[in-house]
């Protein structure tokens, strides 16, 4: 499941608070062979300052936000939807009446760590409160990297919100509550991987603005840290350690699948597609396997079996004949996939999922033709909303869960209903 | 998995088919060649990418779509209305072609394709978007978009696309009520 497409159709249905726009981290796409040592004392405007601030801006996500699939780098303009209405991407280029180009090195670190630019409030659909634990050596590099983009004279666009959303001077009422300077760990770790690995993760990937909950007010909620959010319309999934061990992840597996999209448990799709095609891909060895360590952390739990599940013959044989008409051509008979066209259904995570949620939403929806880094790419996988009818949709999820994902045969076709009707589109 | 025989029955090109006892994994495109002998949908890709393999399915509320027969199993058309490559000419009492179909003549009079392996694809993603702009109309300035879309999934590794998209756009512009005026 685009690029920007799948970003801009997850924003426009975006059920979540301001903070829909943080679906969509990413960046430029020019490659970073290596990284360059984080923390290290670099001499400002130098190549290894700037070198860093690309790394670094990569690793921040920042052009999923900032760059169209039309427009020029960092020129803004990617529309994020949201309850409250409509955010834009800010023009972050160094042009001086558009962009940032009057903007100083402390005020670039205080819009990061405070939401506040020379002008006006940020709403937090730029993850400020993620951003805020982000050194200032790091916001200094990447301020030096983005200053040394080309400028372009194009207009930052004004949100389109409802009042009271509309006065910005309210978030700084926001922010006293809200804004805190650190986020909540799910996992456990002391060892210095874990360390760089809850850096990159909180401060740069801001990995808690989709996966974590959020409370009424947009907040993310930092009692269930990872913990899974139904952010749009493809659910950010629990990614505590015990989330991802449930669904069987290993450390090995989670780094190939940040570095090349793909996974014994899947491929990215949805608002995590844009995450590893613009972002995780260019991260070096050492800091995938950091962030895969603060995921998991030190002492990682083993990864689950599926359980073995019983169900209705009945129901099961219908749902297994529907996956031999319309998915084994490509999953293969036996749900083992099929190499450089379909993933696994076998040990899918999606499929492992106690939540069905995203498991209709690709049934529903289908999912494009994504190419993944290298040149590895999948074929798209076609919607069948329109080809099979709630029972039948249901029938197959139950099917699927049953064999391949160790779960109940729960799935109604009312929930598959009632799915169709939210995904109107 | 052990192979079960079930049953199938469809309309093909308007007539019924069945009931014809076949594995139930079988994809169509297999179907196709090896229980009806209709050799005209090509098996390209294998995989759902090129859609040399493509069948119309005709649907009850009167619309049709293109459905890939190398991805998709032949249960997956029990009991429904599907057209293949052989379906589009007139055929005399003998069987054989008194006239090609529009879309056929016009591919033909423009050299539209070489090797001719995606071509029944094509006829078959054509006629779908004919019948599409019969049913919804579109105005001048949007037919081109609509052809693009309509044949865009396509590949013909002979990079016959210009002359395909020329001769859909002609039998477009020459048959009335496909194409309004305004916008």
């Amino acid at each position: 499941m685009t690029k920007l497409r799948y970003l801009g159709k997850a924003l426009r249905m975006a059920a979540a608070p301001l903070l829909a726009a943080t679906l969509l981290a990413a960046c430029d796409s020019s490659s970073s062979p290596s990284a360059p040592a984080a923390g290290s004392t670099v001499k400002p405007g130098s190549a290894d300052q700037l070198a860093l601030g690309r790394y670094l801006t990569k690793a921040a996500d920042c052009a999923a936000c900032h760059t169209t699939a039309t427009g020029a780098p960092f020129a803004g303009g990617v529309e994020l939807a949201s309850p409250f209405g409509k955010f834009y991407g800010s023009n972050i280029t160094p042009d001086k009446q558009h962009g940032i180009g009057k903007w100083n090195a402390d005020q670039f670190y205080k819009a990061l760590h405070d939401g506040v630019t020379p002008d006006r409030h940020l709403y937090p659909a730029m993850p400020y409160t993620s951003y805020r634990s982000m050194t200032r050596a790091d916001s200094d590099a990447i301020y030096a990297y983005l200053m040394q983009q080309k400028p372009v004279a194009v207009a930052s666009k004004e949100a389109d919100l409802k009042f009271p959303y509309n006065m910005r001077f309210g978030m700084m009422f926001w922010n006293v509550p809200f804004l805190k300077n650190s986020l909540s760990d799910a996992s456990v770790g002391q060892s210095p991987a874990w360390l760089r690995g809850q850096y990159l993760s909180n401060a740069l990937g801001h990995c808690a603005e989709c996966h974590s909950p959020r409370g009424v007010f947009g907040q993310l909620d930092l009692s269930k840290p990872l913990a899974g959010a139904a952010l749009g319309r493809v659910a950010a999934p629990n990614i505590t350690p015990a989330g991802l061990a449930a669904v069987g992840w290993t450390a090995t597996d989670l780094q190939t699948f940040f570095a090349t999209g793909i996974a014994p448990q899947g491929s990215a799709y949805g608002e995590m597609f844009p995450v590893v095609h613009l972002s995780t891909q260019y991260l070096s060895k050492d800091d995938l396997n950091a962030v895969t360590t603060y995921l998991l952390g030190d002492k990682p739990l083993p990864p689950e079996p599926v359980k073995a599940i019983s169900a209705d013959a009945v129901e099961l044989d219908a749902g297994k004949r529907l996956y031999t008409a319309v998915c084994a051509g490509c999953h293969g008979f036996q749900g083992d996939g099929k190499p450089h066209v379909a993933v696994a259904m076998k040990g899918n995570s999606t499929v492992r999922n106690a939540d069905p949620h995203n498991l209709i939403v690709a049934m529903l929806d289908g999912i494009e033709a994504q190419k993944f880094p290298g040149t590895e790419s999948l074929q798209d996988m076609p919607g069948f909303a329109g080809q099979l009818n709630d029972k039948e949709l249901a029938q197959l999820s139950n099917f699927l869960r049953v064999t391949w994902g160790g779960q109940a045969a729960d799935v109604t076709p009312e929930r598959i209903k009632s799915m169709r009707l939210t995904t109107a589109h | 998995m052990s192979m079960t025989i079930h049953p199938i029955t469809m309309h093909i090109n308007g007539k019924p088919v069945g009931p014809v006892p076949v594995p139930e994994g079988i994809m169509m495109i297999d179907f196709l060649h090896e229980y009806l002998d209709l050799t005209g949908s090509r098996l390209g890709c294998g995989q759902g990418v090129c859609r040399a393999c493509v069948v119309i399915l005709d649907k009850p509320d009167g619309t049709s779509e293109e459905v890939r027969s190398c991805i998709t199993g032949a249960h997956f058309f029990e009991g429904k209305k599907v057209r293949t490559v052989e379906g589009h000419a007139q055929l005399n009492e003998k069987g054989e072609v008194v006239a090609l179909s529009p879309i056929q003549q016009k591919f033909l009079e423009h050299y539209s394709f070489q090797c001719g392996y995606c071509t029944p694809g094509f006829v078959n993603a054509a006629t779908v978007l004919l019948e599409k702009l019969k049913r919804q109309p579109v105005a001048k300035d949007q037919l081109d978009q609509a052809i693009t879309d309509g044949l865009n999934d396509h590949i013909c590794r002979c990079t016959g696309y210009v002359r395909y998209f020329e001769a859909v756009k002609e039998v477009a512009l020459a048959t009335p009520g496909l194409v309004k005026d305004g916008k």
